[in-house]
């Protein structure tokens, strides 16, 4: 369709409107109805389509993180835990995996989540016994923490 | 060894329109110490005379994409900061990078399927299972 040498007398003419109004069609091709045809409709629907991106950048990190958690549940339920369990006794443990990672874990490396899962309900049984044993008992081995100066 | 992703600049332009009057001043002065420093791009300056398309850039990769850049009412000091640019330039299409990683092989242990942490009794299925 594009017209560029000699034969300046054929009647479609692609004038620099024409390529000025192109620039912003092309954003709205799979939009439905006639949004994706009329300019006029269409500018309007552009503009608020990449205004909605803008603002949906700082949802999205919402919405992943909850994706996440939600998968972290799941998983650690299958081995007995509950989550808020699971991450408060890997963040005592001092195990400082974030959840994008977790959940990575948990869907590729099974074996190495259930070990995970084993951790986080060893220290927690360690915290049941130094909460309620009070005293004579050694205390827990997971329970150590250590210092990196 | 670094080896340089761009294979070729032409400098397509035409020696009487007034809107490459960079592109002249450039090959005058400037194409010949931009070729010495940069030695593994070949630059080839083709004027085509009388009245045509508008003066154009264009430059091909080792992996084929063809970028042109327009250089019409472009200063020579301008075009020399475009050649160098193109010739940092990698050929890769530039778009938005979806991901900065990939793997091939993503899980090494297996991934995970709704068996996986099941007693392996339920994957043992025929006649064979009979309560002994």
């Amino acid at each position: 369709m594009v017209v560029l040498s000699a034969a300046r007398w054929v009647r479609s003419r692609l004038t620099d409107r024409f390529w000025r109004v192109q620039e912003v069609l092309k954003y709205a091709r799979h939009f439905r109805g006639r949004k994706n045809r009329c300019y006029k409709l269409a500018v309007r629907s552009v503009r608020r389509a990449f205004v909605r991106s803008t603002k949906a950048r700082r949802e999205k990190k919402r919405f992943l993180r909850a994706l996440w958690i939600t998968r972290i549940e799941a998983a650690s339920l299958e081995h007995g835990l509950k989550y808020p369990a699971f991450i408060s006794n890997l963040v005592k443990s001092q195990v400082e995996l974030n959840r994008k990672v977790l959940a990575d874990l948990a869907i590729y490396e099974p074996k190495t989540f259930k070990s995970l899962a084993a951790l986080a309900q060893r220290r927690r049984q360690e915290g049941f016994l130094a909460a309620l044993g009070d005293g004579k008992e050694p205390e827990g081995i997971f329970s150590r923490i250590v210092h990196h100066h | 060894r670094y080896v340089r992703q761009l294979q070729r600049l032409q400098l397509l332009f035409s020696p009487t329109a007034a809107d490459a009057r960079g592109a002249r001043q450039f090959v005058e002065e400037a194409a010949q110490d931009f070729a010495r420093q940069h030695p593994d791009v070949v630059l080839y300056v083709s004027p085509h005379s009388g009245p045509g398309p508008a003066p154009v850039l264009r430059a091909e990769y080792l992996n084929g994409t063809v970028r042109e850049e327009l250089i019409a009412s472009k200063t020579s000091e301008e075009i020399v900061q475009l050649a160098t640019k193109l010739a940092n330039q990698s050929g890769l299409d530039i778009i938005r990078i979806r991901k900065p990683f990939h793997t091939d092989n993503p899980s090494v242990q297996g991934q995970w399927h709704p068996l996986t942490n099941k007693p392996s009794i339920l994957t043992i299925q025929g006649p064979r299972l009979q309560p002994q």
